[in-house]
């Protein structure tokens, strides 16, 4: 069943892939007698000529995930996205305590030893890879705001 | 053979560098962690390490050689989970946990672990010197092919990947036809025309072939280890004193001989890698040698077999990423999308254009193995200390290394969530038993197979027949055939087979 589910959702993608490839896509002039259109619709041929296969003898009934571990997951995806989202305007100190804090408690550590594991994959993650191996890491948009003097908002404000 | 002689000097000269042979070893090292972090296979593995080695800045041939150390690595460090924890860290590994765990539960593991160290760097260095023998001459034959040879190699290439890897050859084939789809999003290079970027511009030039590597593997495999999260620490087995004996040598020599060849040329194979080659190297071995019926309760042989193989693997896998541009697993996909991003494209004329890069990484892998046996040998008690990470630690960290990689290469946040997104679509991939190696595959090669392609029609101008005018592109389409239809024969055969002795056992 859960197969089904699956290659119905990936067949619904790749019909849509389809109909962009047999409508959508056209070169204005082209050279090669197979344009940039033809590729595509080949490939959607054979993706949607698979899933009708899946969906025909599917071998896979459920997936085997509980109620609980869907919960987990969905947090995860939850804090993967948050800390995406905050990696900029945070920066990356700020935004690894906060994520590996709340991940490692998550996952069944204790609050204090997650605190621990945050603070030091933030701090020492930002010293090894900013200051030892010079790796491009964000400092964060609100502490540059507020600390340096010469962004334009700060001059703006003098003059 | 002079060009081998020469080649080899050029790559020595290379790999010798101090700084270059400090990067081999760190390679190693970092590999081995890594390999040996319980559930985290070696492919996981360079995925994750992948990224922060290209944002490093080395130059092509340094970063190559620092990525080649962490694959053998971490090849190396897979069989410590394997043996001590009886959990894989990928499907290579999964014969190796036979015989392994049931030694080092037997109280023998510092001799299990010794064993397969000794027989991985047998069968890795066996495969090194086939390689370094084979690779001109594969490479001087394949500059004759032309568009249209290609096009057929990657219909091989794909054959054999159907026919061979993963549960279901519909699921393979469509992991593959994923992955070339995901390959055509971005501007078309030939015409100029955006396809499927529905006016993102972050995605205008293609979706990052990192970004596919580390949402795909790394962040699918830290949704799994939330899955199957086990709370507090995995029991690993102590690390005892015993160590191999000559004698365990001499007993399991034409073992590791058998198993380095069988896995050397199944390597080269496209598309089918250290699993496959594990897989063959045990069932033969058993075959040949299991008269007492000791297999999967700690036989030496039933050890070093697949850990000889898996290596002469790794090394095989190299041979068509290196000469033909088609990469022969999965982990060699990945190294094949970090050639490209340094603009070099694997393939004949490497070893003419950029011999110092191809010839740099064979002599790498020559070190990279003495290195590991060396690091192996005395410091397997310290890389043993790794599986005791609770995976509460883990899991976060994953994703802080893999946020950290992906954001150094542009700086652009719109890239994390897309690995997360990519990572969820690797998750579900995982749970319908797809492998994702196809996946990756079919990326990599998505954009060669469609100019080749191309490229063959407008020579013929549009003629398709162009296809199959030449005797080298027939004869990779009829080996096409029979790597399809060889298994499907001989499962047939073997099923009949078994039903007539089920009949004859009832008459």
């Amino acid at each position: 069943m859960a197969d089904r589910i699956f290659a119905g959702v990936l067949l619904v993608v790749s019909l849509a892939y389809a109909v962009i490839a047999f409508t959508a896509i056209s070169a204005p002039f082209q050279y090669d007698p197979l344009g940039p259109e033809s590729w595509p619709r080949l490939l959607a041929i054979v993706a949607i000529v698979c899933l009708l296969i899946i969906l025909w003898k599917p071998d896979t009934d459920s997936l085997g995930v509980t109620g609980r571990t869907w919960f987990r997951l969905a947090a995860t995806i939850i804090l993967l996205v948050a800390y995406a989202e905050l990696y900029e305007p945070l920066g990356f100190i700020v935004s690894t305590i906060l994520f590996g804090t709340t991940m490692a408690a998550m996952l069944g550590a204790g609050i204090l030893r997650s605190a621990a594991f945050g603070l030091a994959a933030g701090i020492a993650g930002y010293l090894l890879c900013v200051m030892l191996l010079d790796l491009n890491l964000p400092a964060g948009e609100i502490f540059e705001t507020l600390f340096e003097p010469s962004s334009p908002a700060a001059s703006e404000g003098e003059s | 053979m002079e060009a081998v002689i020469s080649g080899l000097a050029t790559g020595f000269g290379v790999a010798l560098d101090p700084f270059n042979l400090f990067l081999v070893l760190a390679g190693c090292f970092a590999g081995t962690l890594i390999g040996a972090l319980p559930g985290l296979g070696p492919i996981n593995g360079v995925a994750i390490l992948l990224p922060i080695a290209y944002g490093l800045g080395f130059g092509p041939e340094s970063a190559l050689i620092l990525l080649a150390g962490i694959y053998y690595g971490a090849e190396y460090g897979g069989r410590i989970s394997s043996i001590l924890l009886n959990v894989p860290g990928d499907a290579g590994a999964v014969m190796t946990t036979l015989d392994g765990n049931p030694m080092a539960r037997n109280g023998e593991a510092g001799r299990a672990l010794s064993l397969s160290a000794v027989a991985s760097f047998i069968g890795g260095t066996f495969a090194v010197v086939l390689m370094s023998l084979f690779a001109p001459l594969l490479s001087a034959f394949a500059v004759t092919f032309s568009p249209a040879d290609y096009v057929a190699l990657m219909v091989f290439a794909f054959a054999s990947l159907a026919s061979l890897v993963g549960k279901s050859t519909t699921k393979t084939l469509l992991g593959a036809t994923i992955g070339l789809m995901l390959a055509t999003i971005g501007v078309d290079a030939n015409t100029g025309v955006a396809r499927y970027t529905f006016g993102i511009p972050d995605i205008l030039a293609g979706i990052d072939f990192l970004i596919v590597v580390v949402g795909l593997f790394g962040m699918a495999e830290l949704l799994t280890l939330v899955e199957h999260q086990v709370s507090g620490k995995l029991k690993s087995l102590p690390v005892d004193k015993s160590f191999v004996r000559w004698s365990d040598i001499a007993l399991t020599k034409w073992t590791i001989a058998r198993s380095s060849v069988i896995g050397f040329f199944i390597g080269i194979l496209p598309g089918t890698g250290a699993s496959v080659a594990s897989a063959v190297a045990y069932g033969t071995e058993k075959r040949l040698s299991d008269s007492k019926g000791t297999f999967g309760h700690g036989d030496m042989r039933g050890l070093a077999a697949p850990e000889a193989a898996n290596n002469a693997a790794a090394g095989g896998a190299m041979v068509p990423m290196l000469t033909l541009g088609i990469p022969g697993s999965g982990t060699t996909a990945i190294l094949l999308g970090a050639l490209l991003m340094f603009n070099i494209q694997p393939g004949p004329l490497m070893f003419t254009q950029r011999p110092d890069v191809a010839w740099g990484l064979i002599a790498s892998m020559y070190i990279g193995n003495v290195a590991l046996l060396v690091i192996n040998l005395p410091l397997v008690g310290l890389f043993a200390r790794m599986l005791t990470i609770p995976q509460h630690y883990l899991t976060p960290l994953i994703a802080i290394l893999a946020f950290i990689g992906i954001y150094t290469i542009v700086g652009n946040p719109f890239d994390l969530l897309l690995i997360t997104g990519l990572g969820i679509f690797g998750w579900f991939l995982r749970k319908m038993d797809f492998s994702l190696a196809p996946v990756i595959l079919g990326f990599v090669l998505g954009s060669l197979f469609e100019n080749n392609l191309r490229r063959a029609l407008s020579i013929s101008g549009g003629d398709w027949s162009i296809l199959v005018s030449d005797y080298k592109s027939i004869v990779l389409y009829v080996l096409a055939v029979l790597v399809v239809a060889l298994p499907v024969y001989l499962t047939r055969r073997a099923r009949r087979m078994e039903g007539d002795a089920d009949r004859g056992g009832l008459v």
